[in-house]
């Protein structure tokens, strides 16, 4: 962004003169941008125009015309900020399936984290304690109350420790097998929160009898709505929640590319395109995979805790695994890999599920009640999306260009290649044969569960070793 | 993030040896793949390691390189074990942490970040070397964008030495198999090794490409004060740039010497140059 070329000062000092210089030189650079990439830049900058001044169209003239004139689907308020809760997820989430290739069924797990952290954190729940923090709580109101500020934090810390707790058995699974115990992770994250309704546990100084934790089946309510300076952000605050979403949202965007241009950006996606060379090249695979689950986690605990304090409540319910799969949908249909294309999937998604559908339903209905109504249908119709996706534009709406190139011309190519060069008469025919089935075999694995037994085939072994 | 904690070797004998290989056997079940070898690499010179296919070469190699436990024998690098027994269990360095001693490799079947840039490919080597942790990324300090500027930096300079300079952009699978090589020693070298690890870089090239990478592989030596341990096949590069040569077969050492010594042996004429899997 910046094009100083002065040498960098380090610390916080040379930190903050950047940040004042980048500042300063902001103008310049979105000039310099308008002119080498016009049509691009003037199309993101409508799109965040557009997005900073819906909330407020939506109320002024979006939604009096769908109600006065004609009905078109414009999202409301709560969808909109259901948008900017999935688009952190699909951000989140995007990290370890996108970035370093691992494949997470279980991610709405973290979720889960997120909003019991703001469940048990800013609530009237534990009754028989009163700890009110920095808050506009009155004090020695039951419950324990704190802001959401410091929410935040503790929602990503426990959902990047969870993240990392699962990372560690899963370290040396792999495509279906890593799936698998992902999948079970996010089944039984929910049914314990569900079952901690009536705990008796007595053990040292701890005596539960009975103790309801979680609220079992229905749930934790009511949950302190977020405010600052006085001002609420709850969903009965309308447009003041959307903004709110929007600043967590930009937070994870700006975020999620930070990391992915750095060191570990780099590591994750090497680990991704062969973890076997990763790791010779001297990347800890351990430490980076288990990075990715962490940092990946958290985004769904920001998720998570910015759902129950705007909604102020929260169930397992809510922690499906449908959710999951709706997530891994905007990460697939949007283009995995790619920060935007999450996004993009993300809101197109809400979108459909929460406004377009129901807005569809109501037209059936007004021709005949006895239409089906879409909105029961969601699931199929993302089924048949995916699957369309799948066959016509399988990298997404805006795909990464690592993704698009697998996806379209993906493994002869390199093969071919390296066999034409192959065909040298100082190189035995035997060798190109290996070199063939060796690149073969380097495909193969590539969603296997591969063992560093699998470094380098030899001639013969390679060939039935892809198969395994 | 600092060298890794290995145990130094007591005495300090042996100065000059880069590596020291006593008695290494590896067993895959029934087969012995490598058996009790010796072998030893000193500082600064350049050692082959050829044998029929199926030797054991690249098996030895994976050990060194910590991909492959050794089933027993002992291993030193510059001074620090790579292997340690605990009871009867051995145990390898980790093959990141081998990386950062000063051990970098090339892949018989070349293996590079294929959907990455030529560039990317290189700053991936270059990992060991970049301190910037997560949080730096994610606040994008100084320290860290200063460690990013270098990495392009020095990425350059390393696509240069390989001579693969202006095509940092192209992605590692589209660029032609000798470039694709030549990337794979830069991504080596990019690691800042001690020793450098070849599995067959000739291997798929003409006749003038193996010239010029043997040419190559001498100035590397002179130029960053390598050590290197090569297989090769094609006896030419052997034979021209070995200060000495170890032949395996059937995973056992048959000859240890100079190349015109290895050349003259008829047991290394009979086990490998006999069976026709040389080309002279
Ligand atoms: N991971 C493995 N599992 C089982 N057997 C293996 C494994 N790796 C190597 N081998 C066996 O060990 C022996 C030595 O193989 P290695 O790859 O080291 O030979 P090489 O000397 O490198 O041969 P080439 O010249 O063909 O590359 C072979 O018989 C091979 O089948
Ligand atoms: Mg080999």
């Amino acid at each position: 962004m910046s094009a100083s070329s002065r040498p960098i000062q380090p610390g916080i000092v040379g930190w903050l003169t950047h940040l004042v210089s980048s500042a300063l030189n902001l103008p310049g650079a979105y000039r310099r941008e308008l002119e080498r990439r016009r049509g691009r830049t003037l199309a993101m900058t409508i799109l965040a125009v557009f997005a900073m001044a819906y909330p407020v169209l939506n109320r002024l003239y979006f939604q009096p015309f769908s109600r006065n004139v004609f009905p078109l689907p414009f999202p409301e308020d709560a969808v909109v900020t259901f948008m900017m809760i999935f688009g952190i997820m699909a951000i989140g989430l995007n990290i370890v399936a996108g970035f370093a290739g691992l494949l997470d069924l279980g991610y709405v797990a973290f979720y889960a984290f997120g909003a019991y952290t703001a469940a048990f954190l800013a609530s009237p729940h534990f009754g028989s304690v009163s700890v009110v923090l920095f808050s506009n709580t009155i004090q020695g109101f039951p419950g324990i109350h704190f802001p959401f500020w410091m929410l935040v934090p503790l929602a990503m810390i426990t959902a990047a420790t969870f993240g990392v707790l699962l990372g560690a058995p899963t370290l040396r699974l792999r495509g279906d097998y890593l799936a698998i115990v992902t999948l079970g992770f996010g089944e039984i994250v929910p049914v314990v929160f569900k079952n901690l309704a009536a705990v008796n546990f007595d053990f040292g100084p701890i005596h539960l009898v009975n103790a309801n934790l979680t609220g079992g089946n229905l749930g934790i309510n009511p949950i302190d709505a977020p405010h600052f300076f006085g001002i609420k952000f709850g969903s009965s605050s309308g447009i003041a929640a959307v903004y709110l979403g929007m600043i967590l949202l930009v937070g994870a965007i700006l975020t999620a590319r930070n990391l992915e241009r750095s060191r570990m950006g780099r590591a994750w996606i090497a680990i991704r395109e062969d973890e076997v060379a990763a790791e010779m090249m001297g990347i800890n695979t351990v430490r980076t995979k288990l990075l990715a689950f962490g940092l990946g986690a958290s985004f769904a605990g920001v998720a998570g805790v910015f759902q129950a304090s705007y909604q102020g409540l929260t169930t397992s319910d809510f922690f499906t695994f449908a959710t999951s799969i709706l997530v891994l949908i905007m990460v697939i249909l949007g283009g995995i890999g790619n920060i935007w294309g999450v996004l993009v999937g993300a809101l197109v998604l809400v979108f459909v599920d929460k406004t377009f559908l129901p807005w569809l339903g109501l037209r059936f209905t007004e021709i005949s009640p006895d239409l089906p109504n879409p909105s029961q249908f969601n699931f199929l119709i993302f089924g048949v999306l995916l699957v369309a996706m799948m066959r016509f534009r399988p990298e997404g709406f805006i795909p990464s260009r690592q993704r698009a190139a697998e996806l379209h011309h993906a493994p002869p190519g390199q093969a071919i290649g390296a066999a034409a060069t192959m065909g040298d008469a100082a190189i035995a025919g035997e060798e190109a044969v290996e070199e063939l089935a060796a690149e073969q075999e380097a495909i193969a694995t590539a969603d296997e569960a591969a063992e560093v037994i699998d470094i380098e085939g030899p001639p013969g072994d390679a060939p039935g070793r892809a198969g395994t | 993030m600092a060298a890794a904690p290995v145990p130094r070797t007591g005495t300090q004998p042996d100065a000059d040896l880069l590596v020291k290989a006593r008695h290494v056997t590896k067993k895959f079940g029934g087969l012995t793949a490598v058996n009790a070898v010796d072998f030893d690499i000193p500082r600064g010179s350049i050692v082959s390691l050829i044998g029929p296919n199926g030797a054991g070469k690249t098996t030895f190699f994976n050990m060194i390189t910590g991909a492959y436990t050794p089933t027993a024998g002992t291993i030193t690098f510059d001074g620090h074990h790579l292997v340690t027994q605990s009871g009867n269990r051995m145990r390898s360095l980790k093959p990141h942490a081998v990386t950062e001693l000063g051990i970098g490799r090339t892949f018989q079947n070349i293996r590079l970040f294929g959907t990455m840039s030529a560039l990317d490919n290189i700053r991936v080597g270059l990992h060991v070397h970049l301190k910037s942790h997560w949080w730096d990324a994610v606040l994008r300090l100084p320290s860290m964008r200063a460690e990013e500027e270098y990495s392009i930096q020095r990425g350059e300079e390393l696509l240069e030495l390989v001579g693969l300079e202006g095509r940092g952009n192209i992605w590692a699978r589209n660029l032609p198999y000798g470039d694709q090589r030549r990337l794979e020693i830069g991504r080596a070298l990019a690691t800042n090794p001690k020793l450098l690890l070849l599995d067959e870089p000739t291997a798929g090239m003409n006749s003038s490409e193996t010239a010029e990478m043997t040419a190559f592989i001498r100035s590397l030596r002179t130029r960053l004060n390598l050590s290197v341990l090569l297989i090769e096949h094609d006896m030419r590069v052997v034979m021209g740039i070995s200060d000495r040569v170890t032949v395996l077969d059937y995973g056992e050492v048959i000859a240890e010497g100079s190349p015109a010594e290895v050349r003259a042996n008829p047991r290394v004429v009979e086990a490998y140059l006999g069976r026709g899997a040389a080309s002279n």
